[in-house]
């Protein structure tokens, strides 16, 4: 730890606590959390980032969308994102969910996902290495010193619009809304 | 002076936990022939979860880890740290074995209010995990305690002092053995990792834990790993009239456990229960009729 | 005049509860809690006082006397003190049920009848109560009616039965001896009594007591009666009229025949205490598991009752001055906490519909929280937890098993220790934590009257275990009577050589560890409260109303021990009884209700005398 890092601890522990200490959900979107086993593993070795999978969304920050959303699953997402604590990242990995991939004329799958949740980066490929999931750790690492990973606060914002995203395509969502709405 | 100590002993149990937390995901992963994180992750781990805004069950949700935190700090207080002990004359070794409830029974009623069944599933693993490693350690404890005919532990290490450690000593030796086929049961490693068990029920009580609840757990499994490890080294290593010698028995102790916890898979919950009911249970009891025999 | 004043109150205040409740049921809710109350007041004045006074009358000859000291003013104490609040408990939970006036007799004429036990000087009368207590046991176990109740209160009167005949036997063969029944009078006869004689009384009498203290093998009436009884009641039975035994032991034991005559009463290693300890420690670690697999609120506690009956026997039969504090310690602290629990339990059945059953229940701590927090600190007292009274009685028993030597006994007590907490947590895990079923949205606060012996409970259950001195002073005084060392003490704990106990430091340490980890916990951390439904479900929506693990909460383990703790006792009695039943409908086919076969067996009897006359020639 050099001097400059020791400054920045002691300027704003909290953002540098968000940093070096991304744990990711635990939950397979789609195929490109194959990559994933690899890359916590032995070989690639995640954990000298901090990232660590945790088991419930509850203890996360980062939330990876490995692989391509559909219908169904974006029902799941948009739940693990609002059980997410707050500050909360979101990294798409791979085509498919920047803009459906391979799925882009599938009627089931989803296209534009951050029409429906905020989305911090994305990782384009099919599939991403390994090594691309580090670049954009470190990446992220660079918009959490600027402050410009805000999808959560954007979420908080801009929440009626999420949400009126989310009802219209699922047709009705099962629990009640994250943040009060309001009205028009 | 003895006021210092008091707040200052649970102090150093904290930064020697956090630090055994440390070691043991460096150790781990240099098993793993990983890099590993750097040794402070668990410190950055705990910054970055206080500084996030998480989600309460109720008042019972809060008040069960705080009550478990508490309760884990103070048995610091009663257990010898070197040839300090600011409160063992308070009750002794019985107040030990009670107090060491509080930190898990905080746990679980925490846990319980969260409404999850994968927490009530894994409270109910460590309740069970629990009985099936008391029924030897209890043995154990008894067989050191009725040796020495005391229960006060700053006693059972003067007398280790001035002769040998007991696990050194002849009917206590095999004590010492069932003590330590039943610790790796104890700090929660595997084999016997089934209560948090991520692939299974998403880290059992701690499942709706986020924030500042996640952070305060881990600074309870971490003071729990210290006052285990610590219990250990206290009751069969000879404590120890020096801080740093007793840190670096500590050291050793928990390396060694580590070792297991690397190369084991994870037990099911009964397999587990049944084997902690065979063979440390088989030895303790055998220890403790050899205790009875030879007297004090 | 103020003990004969107190049985006469105490009768008295039941028949004429009985007669005003066909005027008024005010009235006779009134009466009643009035009559509890100057009961409560009339042996709190009776405090320290120490005497003995024959009756002026009394029965075949035999004078009748009472008596009163320390060992009597304890266990008459507990009984009205947990009698009054059972009778402020009971008018609302038994708002509505039938035969209330007869349920507030036998009430109150148990617990008149549990005083008179503990106050007869002589053993006539003390079996003359007994008596009482057991009869009217009988009538309030199987006051609901049905089968079920008609055999759990026939399954007790039962046992009880053999237990009042052994005693019957006993006191009859003293009273050849000695030509007495007068405690006082035949705890200095018994110093010369033959060894044959003492050992005969002893088995005799510890028959009645182990039966009535539902220890083990004898107690299997205790989890049947509980299941059938209204929760106040249940109350009772658990908390005072189990420990009639207990009282029994300690006059038997300690009264009647000595130290010194205990030490005699040995072959070998086998003693009296020896046997009584290891029957004591069976019991722990067999209630403890039985009380596991067990799924009925009621009967946990039932069994969690013949488990701590264990400890006190534990600590009576070490005979140190600790052991017996650390057990008559234990009978004042379990009655107050198991009375608890059992008052928690009625609310829920009460508030719910009667649901007892621990897998349809959960989340009732936002509904109910009163019953949650009585129901927590229950439960930690059983346990033991520090900083409440169980932890103490415990501590002391702990703490002379494992000086005296007898680390065997200290392991069962420990174990014992260790279940309960596993199905101590049940109880709380599956009323009152997890998600709240939809059934129950409704359910209401615990009414007043319910709660406000629920609060005075918690309250006793801190005060005693922060401030141990105070009751221990108490105790110190019983076992002085029955002839131990007083222990030192202080108010705040026990200072000793070997390891002292002080509570003071712990409940400060507590405080103020608790007090910094809550600053750090609300200074550093932010959190909103969610609502259950808000819940990891790995990321669907929770299934509502099947969001929820308590069914078989223990099943690994369940698997494990279920083959080895079958209730043996309880299948051996009940096989008894069903070959007296059909011992019975053979003998039923000799009445055939023909003359002619009846003048055939007395033709057949004569001919059989005539023969054995003629034989041996014996008359």
């Amino acid at each position: 730890m050099d001097r400059n890092q020791l400054i920045k601890w002691l300027e704003a522990p909290a953002k540098m606590g968000h940093k070096y200490s991304l744990h990711a959900v635990y939950f397979c979107t789609g195929c490109g959390i194959i990559e994933v086993p690899p890359s916590i593993t032995a070989r690639w070795d995640a954990e000298r980032f901090g990232v660590l999978p945790t088991a419930s969304p509850r203890q996360a920050n980062l939330f990876l969308i490995t692989g391509y959303v559909s219908v169904k699953t974006l029902k799941a997402i948009i739940r693990t994102y609002e059980q997410m604590p707050e500050p909360k990242y979101t990294v798409g990995f791979g085509s498919c969910p920047i803009n459906g991939g391979m799925y882009w004329d599938s009627y089931n799958t989803i296209k534009h996902l951050d029409k429906y949740i905020p989305i911090d980066g994305w990782i384009a490929g099919c599939m991403p290495r390994p090594e691309a999931i580090f670049v954009a750790v470190t990446h992220l690492w660079t918009l959490i010193d600027k402050d410009m990973a805000d999808g959560y606060k954007r979420y908080r914002k801009y929440y009626s619009q999420y949400r009126a995203n989310q009802e219209k395509v699922l047709l009705g969502l099962e629990w009640p809304p994250l943040f009060p709405i309001e009205a028009g | 002076m003895r006021i210092v100590w008091l707040f200052l002993s649970p102090l150093i149990a904290l930064v020697a936990g956090v630090l055994l937390l440390g070691l043991s995901r460096k150790i781990m992963a240099r098993i793993h022939w990983r890099y590993g994180p750097p040794l402070l992750q668990p410190v950055i781990d705990i910054i970055r979860l206080f500084s996030q805004r998480s989600a309460s069950h109720g008042i019972l949700f809060d008040l069960g880890i705080v009550v478990s935190l508490a309760g884990s700090l103070i048995i610091t207080l009663f257990l010898p740290f070197g040839n300090i002990a600011p409160l063992s004359g308070s009750g002794g070794m019985l107040v030990i074995l009670y107090m060491m409830l509080i930190g898990p029974l905080g746990i679980a009623l925490s846990g319980g209010e969260s409404g999850n069944p994968n927490a009530s599933i894994g409270i109910s693993r460590n309740l069970m995990l629990a009985i099936g490693y008391e029924v030897p350690l209890l043995m154990v404890l008894l067989a050191v305690m009725t040796r020495y005919g005391t229960i006060s532990i700053v006693e059972i290490v003067r007398v280790q002092q001035a002769s040998t450690w007991s696990i050194a000593s002849w009917p206590l030796v095999v004590s010492g053995l069932a003590y330590l086929l039943v610790m790796p049961a104890m700090l929660g490693f595997r084999p016997f990792e089934v209560v948090q068990a991520p692939q299974e029920i998403s880290s059992g009580p701690m499942v709706e834990y986020g924030g500042s609840y996640l952070a305060l757990v881990s600074i309870q499994h971490a003071l729990s790993l210290y006052i285990t490890i610590s219990l250990f080294v206290n009751l069969m290593l000879g404590g120890s009239g020096n801080i740093v010698i007793f840190l670096f028995k500590m050291l050793v102790v928990f390396v060694l456990f580590l070792f297991v916890n690397a190369v084991f898979p994870r037990f099911r919950i009964e397999q587990a229960v049944r084997y902690l009911w065979r063979w440390p249970t088989l030895i303790g009891l055998i220890g403790l009729v050899l205790v009875a025999l030879v007297g004090r | 005049m103020m003990v004969e004043l107190l049985l006469i109150v105490a009768f008295g205040g039941s028949l004429l509860t009985y007669v005003l409740g066909k005027l008024s049921s005010r009235l006779r809710n009134g009466f009643a809690l009035l009559n509890a109350l100057a009961l409560v007041i009339m042996i709190g004045m009776l405090y320290g006082q120490e005497f003995e006074r024959s009756l002026p009358f009394g029965f075949l000859g035999i004078q009748f006397s009472i008596r009163m000291n320390m060992l009597s003013w304890f266990f008459a104490a507990t009984i009205l003190g947990i009698g009054l609040l059972a009778v402020l408990y009971s008018f609302r939970y038994m708002k509505g049920k039938e035969r209330l006036d007869y349920y507030y007799f036998t009430l109150l004429f148990i617990n008149a009848s549990m005083l008179g036990t503990v106050v007869a000087g002589d053993l006539l009368s003390f079996f003359i109560f007994w008596e009482m207590m057991s009869w009217s046991t009988y009538l309030l176990i199987s006051l609901r009616g049905g089968g079920k109740a008609i055999f759990a209160g026939i399954k007790y009167i039962i046992m009880s039965l053999v237990g009042s005949l052994a005693m019957l036997v006993a006191i009859v063969s003293l009273y050849t001896a000695f030509g007495t029944v007068d405690i006082g009078e035949l705890a200095v006869h018994m110093q010369s009594a033959s060894l044959g004689l003492a050992l005969l009384v002893v088995i005799l009498f510890s028959i009645t007591f182990v039966i009535i203290n539902a220890l083990w093998p004898f107690h299997t009436w205790l989890p049947d009666a509980h299941a059938e009884a209204v929760s106040p009641f249940s109350a009772i039975l658990s908390a005072v009229l189990v420990r009639k035994g207990l009282y029994g032991l300690f006059l038997l034991m300690y009264v009647i025949l000595g130290f010194s005559f205990l030490d005699r009463l040995a072959v070998g290693a086998i003693s009296f205490s020896n046997v009584l300890a290891w029957i004591g420690a069976i019991t722990i670690v067999f209630a403890a598991f039985r009380a596991l697999l067990q799924n009925d609120s009621k009967r946990i506690l039932a069994w969690s009752t013949v488990g701590q009956g264990g400890y006190m026997v534990l600590g009576v039969s070490v005979a140190t001055s600790m052991g017996m504090a650390g057990g008559t310690f234990h009978i004042l602290n379990h009655c107050i906490y198991i009375a608890l629990l059992f008052f928690v339990a009625g609310a829920i059945e009460h508030r719910t519909g009667g649901i007892r059953d621990l897998d349809s229940l959960g989340g009732l701590i936002k509904k109910m929280p009163v019953a949650f927090v009585g129901g927590l600190v229950g439960i930690f007292g059983l346990i033991g937890l520090p900083l409440t009274n169980g932890f103490v009685s415990k501590w002391l028993i702990y703490k002379s098993l494992i000086l005296e030597g007898r680390p065997f006994l200290a392991f069962a007590a420990f174990l014992g220790t260790w279940g309960t907490i596993l199905y101590g947590y049940k109880f709380i895990h599956n009323i009152f934590l997890g998600q709240l079923p939809d059934e129950l949205r409704d359910v209401k606060r615990v009414p007043f009257t319910m709660a406000v012996p629920i609060m005075v409970l918690v309250v006793l259950v801190f005060l005693f275990g922060v401030l141990p001195g105070i009751p221990l002073s108490v105790v110190n005084q019983v076992g002085t009577y029955m002839g131990f060392e007083p222990l030192d003490l202080n108010v705040w704990g026990i200072p000793s050589e070997s390891g002292t106990l002080n509570v003071v430091n712990l409940l400060a340490a507590i405080a103020v560890a608790g007090f910094l980890v809550w600053l750090l916990f609300k200074t550093l951390g932010r959190s909103t409260r969610v609502d259950q439904s808000d819940n990891y479900a790995a990321g669907a929506a929770i299934p509502r109303g099947r969001y929820g693990f308590t069914r078989e909460f223990y099943a690994p383990l369940y698997r494990i021990v279920s083959p080895y703790v079958k209730d043996f006792p309880d299948a051996l009695f009940l096989w008894i009884a069903d070959r007296t039943k059909a011992l019975g409908g053979m003998t039923r086919k000799i009445y055939s209700g023909y003359v002619g076969s009846y003048v055939m067996y007395i033709v057949l009897f004569l001919a059989a005398l005539v023969f054995v006359q003629l034989t041996w020639s014996p008359w």
